[in-house]
């Protein structure tokens, strides 16, 4: 008899009994909620290489421009993104407990968390919708020069991405309080790519607004 | 069996002969060299030649073997490689790291910092000719610079597909492109830069035989891009100032300052 | 093999996580909108070859162009180019080579390489019972024939398709030189077929990663799924790169953003044509690995399976693999020394570029010590190998031309570019893929090609590709520039008129060779007569041959094997005495005690 070679985990043993009270447990994941997490990293992984290719293009754009942001451009506002930025952070501290919620069993809570969390990604859309109003009344258009171009490429971009978050929070949160729960592995990987967003979210507010 | 001075000595026969081989305009093999640096390229691409000759007939003549030799009837070795085996595969990528791509490495920095792209040296020839190229859908416009050495002013030079250089002085020429991006290929003198809208880039030649050659475009640029051909003469250096003579002449004449598609130029870039 | 009560741990974890379900029952579930990786691997192999036919096509009326420039193309030019008398015009011609190299690239070659051996492959050879994902792996699937048909579509347009080159340079893609819907809905097959492609790489990744047989290690995974894996990773990385290229070009075309499109002509500001290069070559150049890693792998196999000989230095070969998919990452801007990039910066590539040739020589090497001494089977598999390794090895070879700054200066956007990656892109991926058409046809129709047909094809394509690009390496060293609708309109190169006729001619050969192809698998597939195929037709050691049946249930392994040796145990004398046989499957216990036999090499 040949010795069994495994890999790692699977061959751990017993699961260990759920710890309830114990908020900062955690249990490592087996089987497919194991296989289930690397795809969503390897997927998390590759599709922020998307993102890396629009940070270049922005880098690039930027480098040749003569004037950033040019003359005659409205200045961006920050007080208002600022705000979503931290909008955005609060929703991804309450998708985490969303996520430990759902892990304990807790549905109720989890249900409501990812509610919340679903509201502000809204709040966020809608502030966004407010800044995009205003520099679009003061002028600023898309075809107006790679610097309007890469402001409204980027922002409506991430929206987007905010928005698929948003709707897939919103169906999390509404089956949480029916009778097909979500199970954890869902709210977990959801809750990845949440973070995912605001993560570039932040990474885009430093490089459009401020810098 | 000593391989390598072997082969050595044939590279450097090759090089040679290739060297002295007479000019052709057309036909196989390379153009005729009209440049004075073209032959580095020349060299190179004959040097390369022989070494990816000599290792496809060493890598293709083992595999023969083994077809020729190592068939059904021969029982195969169970081996999933010995030491000797694998130090001649790690010997032989080291050789030819060192001893192919080495050279080319070596010898293309040497070539690009002194020739190629050495445009500071070009530019500080005294005789140093010129010429801003500005290419559009489908065709090379050319200037110089006239009489006030100064581009972009109302004695400039303007020309359609026919850039004019005399023989044995640099030549500097400035590009860039109105629509999309061009390629302004000299097969005869062994250079090609792109030209590129919204840039200027630089490419310089130093000519060696008068006659006419043919400037391509190589970038893919449109539905008539096999058409953007255009004229290069090499002219002895008392014809290429008599030509400037007339054409600067006839540029006074022709000057229409109504003419806003005429005015192209850029003060010359000095990077 | 393993007795009932002698399931390992482990084996039993893998069997937990992996249950068996039963095969779908409805027509639509088990052909058409399967989860099944085997069936969907014969969709895309379908789809591939299916546009191979096209891009094939395509590639022939090029060479009309070039052989006869202004004649009507017979048979198909009333047809096909009504208002031009049935001869090519200059417009068209571009959409054809643009098209042409599109569709050979992300619409033949890849479904076939990647879509089809990724899925049939990786499953079956690390001992798995589906991809870790398999409703990604179907809407994959769908993805990329939406974008298949994006392709088609943009043919019926009023301007007909795109025109740009397959490389799609900014600003002549932007509406500036390719006005209308064609160019812009080939872009966004372009971002469809890429997401297909990125769905694919997350579940090739996952799956290899997750659901190798308990034993399987990494140092004992078939070469072919090395390369599958590897290609994986590069498509995970970069596609997505080209992504945000192809999203930006198709902001510029439609919403008038200004990405590309600088300002003015000589004036900086606006936006940068130069940038799409970078993006579109950051992802290029990977894509060329992405496209030979996988023939790579399978090389690596089916060279060791037909010389019946452990494959030389496995661990060396595995190395030099992950070295070269490094690599390929650093090397993309020798493809824009002349686009006026800094001099440092292009020493730079170059360097990198020379590099990478010396793991693609090791892996070479490799190929032809595993040959070395061993006892040659020159099946029509075999014959593929070998053939793939004669026109990579060109192939590669003539990339060190340009990959050198100073020879690029003469050599840039010549035919000898065209030779150089159609030695490499078209005639390594197109016979590798024959390779493993030719290896694991049994196993996914389960029946065996016919022997004769497949050596003729062989022969065929072998000598057609070698002469018709090394008929463009000749033409290119002289000086022929690529994409001419005209060449001879140039007067250095009118001297290879006759060159570019023989090349054509040839090329009408090579296409009409296929045939032999197209006949031997429609009759082997469909005939009623054809010979079923043994399990282990080939007599090799890696799983789906040995652990399973031909073609293999649906979910594949009725008992989830565990590996016990490497994927080379070829000719291993105490195998022999043992079992008379001169292989041992991946999972196979000998009979004679515990103990298996060593397995060839380290792994």
């Amino acid at each position: 008899m040949a010795r069994p070679v495994a890999h790692g985990d699977d061959l751990g043993g017993h699961r260990p009994a759920p710890v309830y009270g114990l908020a900062r447990y955690r249990r490592r994941a087996r089987g497919a909620d194991r296989t289930a997490r690397i795809g969503m990293a390897v997927f998390l992984g590759s599709w922020a290489m998307l993102f890396v290719g629009l940070f270049f293009a922005y880098g690039f754009v930027r480098a040749r421009a003569t004037a950033w942001p040019p003359l005659d451009a409205p200045p961006l506002p920050r007080l208002l993104p600022g705000l979503n930025t931290l909008v955005i952070a609060a929703s991804s501290l309450v998708v985490a407990r969303a996520v430990s919620a759902q892990e304990l069993g807790r549905r109720r809570s989890a249900g409501a968390s990812l509610a919340l969390a679903a509201l502000l990604g809204a709040i966020f859309l809608g502030l966004q919708g407010l800044v995009w109003t205003a520099l679009w009344r003061g002028g600023l258009v898309p075809s107006g020069g790679p610097y309007p171009s890469v402001f409204y490429m980027f922002t409506a971009f991430h929206a987007l991405h905010v928005l698929v978050g948003l709707v897939a929070l919103t169906w999390l949160a509404l089956r949480a309080r029916g009778s097909s729960a979500p199970s954890p592995t869902d709210v977990r990987l959801w809750g990845w790519y949440w973070h995912f967003v605001g993560a570039v979210w932040a990474a885009l507010y430093v490089t459009i607004y401020l810098v | 069996m000593r391989p390598l001075p072997v082969a050595a000595a044939l590279a450097l026969s090759l090089v040679r002969g290739a060297a002295a081989a007479p000019p052709r305009k057309e036909g196989y093999g390379l153009p005729f060299d009209a440049s004075a640096d073209g032959f580095r390229v020349d060299e190179l691409i004959h040097f390369t030649l022989l070494a990816i000759a000599v290792i496809f007939v060493i890598v293709a003549g083992m595999l023969l073997f083994s077809l020729v030799r190592h068939r059904r009837s021969h029982p195969a070795r169970y081996t999933p490689g010995s030491k000797t085996s694998i130090g001649f595969a790690l010997g032989f990528v080291a050789l030819v790291l060192l001893a192919v791509d080495g050279t080319l490495f070596m010898h293309t920095i040497v070539d690009m910092r002194h020739v190629f792209w050495n445009f500071a040296a070009a530019e500080s020839h005294p005789d140093a000719v010129r010429i801003e190229v500005q290419a559009h859908q489908w065709a090379w416009s050319g200037r110089y610079a006239g009489p006030d050495g100064k581009f972009n002013t109302q004695d400039d030079v303007v020309t359609l597909n026919d850039l004019r250089v005399p023989v044995g002085v640099p030549v500097v020429v400035q590009l860039s492109s109105v629509d999309v991006i061009h390629s302004m290929n000299l097969p005869n003198f062994r250079v090609k830069q792109d030209a590129v809208p919204g840039d200027v880039t630089r490419l310089t030649f130093e000519a060696r035989t008068p006659g006419e050659y043919e400037i391509a475009c190589a970038q893919h640029c449109g539905p008539n891009h096999y058409k953007m051909r255009g004229v290069l003469t090499v002219l002895p250096p008392e014809r290429f100032a008599a030509w400037l003579r007339t054409v600067e002449a006839d540029a006074r004449r022709a000057y229409d300052p109504e003419d806003a598609e005429a005015h192209w130029g850029w003060d010359w870039r000095t990077r | 093999m393993t007795p009932a009560d002698q399931v390992t741990p482990a084996q039993a974890l893998m069997e937990a996580a992996q249950p068996i379900h039963a095969p779908p029952t409805s027509f639509w579930r088990k052909y058409v909108f399967s989860i099944d990786h085997k069936v969907i691997a014969k969709q895309f192999l379908w789809a591939g070859l299916l546009f191979l036919l096209v891009g094939g096509a395509l590639a022939m009326l090029i060479r009309w162009q070039w052989a006869f420039p202004y004649r009507p193309v017979p048979v198909v030019g009333g047809l096909l180019f009504p208002s031009s008398g049935g001869a090519i015009a200059p417009a068209s011609y571009q959409q054809i080579f643009t098209t042409h190299g599109l569709v050979m690239i992300f619409f033949a070659v890849t479904p076939v390489l990647i879509g089809c051996f990724g899925n049939l492959l990786i499953p079956l050879m690390i001992g798995a019972r589906d991809m870790a994902f398999p409703k990604l792996n179907m809407f994959s699937f769908w993805a990329f024939l939406l974008s298949q048909l994006l392709v088609l579509a943009s043919f019926l347009t009023e301007l007909g398709s795109a025109g740009a080159g397959w490389t799609t340079y900014t600003p002549l893609s932007t509406n500036v030189g390719m006005p209308g819907l064609g160019q812009t809905l080939v872009v966004a097959a372009i971002f469809v077929t890429g997401v297909s492609s990125t769905m694919g790489a997350v579940n090739y990744v996952t799956t290899v990663i997750r659901l190798r047989a308990p034993g399987m290690t990494w140092m004992r995974l078939p070469l072919t799924i090395w390369g599958l894996w590897l290609t994986a990773i590069l498509n995970a990385l970069f596609v997505p790169v080209l992504g945000s290229a192809a999203l930006l070009l198709l902001l510029d075309r439609e919403l008038g953003t200004q990405f590309f499109l600088p300002a003015a002509a000589a004036v900086r500001g606006g936006g940068d044509p130069i940038l799409w290069q970078h993006l579109f070559w950051i992802f290029g150049h990977p894509e060329v690995y992405i496209m030979i890693l996988p023939a790579w792998g399978i090389l690596g196999d089916v060279i060791s399976f037909f010389s019946r000989k452990p494959h030389h230095w496995y661990r060396g070969t595995v190395w030099a693999m992950i070295v070269v998919t490094v690599l390929s990452a650093m090397v993309y801007g020798h493809h824009m020394f002349l686009t006026g990039m800094s001099p440092l910066l292009g020493e730079g590539f170059m360097l990198f570029t020379l590099l990478i040739s010396a793991p693609s020589m090791l892996i070479v090497l490799n190929w032809v010590l595993t040959a070395w001494r061993g006892s040659l089977h020159l099946d029509t598999p075999m014959l593929f190998a070998l053939g793939t390794a004669f026109v990579f090895g060109v192939g590669g070879l003539t990339g060190l031309f340009l990959g050198d700054i100073s020879m690029d200066l003469y050599l840039h956007d010549t035919l000898f570019v065209v030779g150089h990656f159609h030695f490499t892109m078209a005639a390594a991926s197109f016979m590798g893929s024959m390779t493993g058409v030719y290896f694991w046809f049994p196993k996914m129709f389960g029946r065996r090609l016919d022997e004769r047909l497949g050596k003729a094809h062989f022969w065929f394509t072998l000598l057609g590709l070698t002469i018709v690009f090394g008929g463009q390496l000749l033409a290119g060293y002289a000086g022929q520039q690529r994409r001419l609708f005209d060449p001879f309109q140039y007067e250095f190169i009118r001297g290879l008129r006759g060159l570019n006729r023989w090349t054509s001619y040839f090329a009408f050969a090579l296409f009409a060779g296929q045939f032999l192809f197209v006949v031997n698998f429609f009759r082997t597939v469909f005939s009623r007569r054809a010979r079923p195929a043994d399990p282990n037709p080939w007599r090799v050691t890696t799983l789906e041959w040995t652990s399973t049946s031909s073609p293999p249930p649906f979910h594949n392994f009725d008992r989830i094997p565990e590996v016990v040796r490497g994927p080379h145990e070829f000719s291993n004398p105490d195998v022999l005495r043992l079992t008379g046989r001169d292989f041992a499957g991946q999972a196979e216990l000998l009979p004679g005690g515990g103990r298996p036999a060593v397995a060839g090499g380290k792994g």
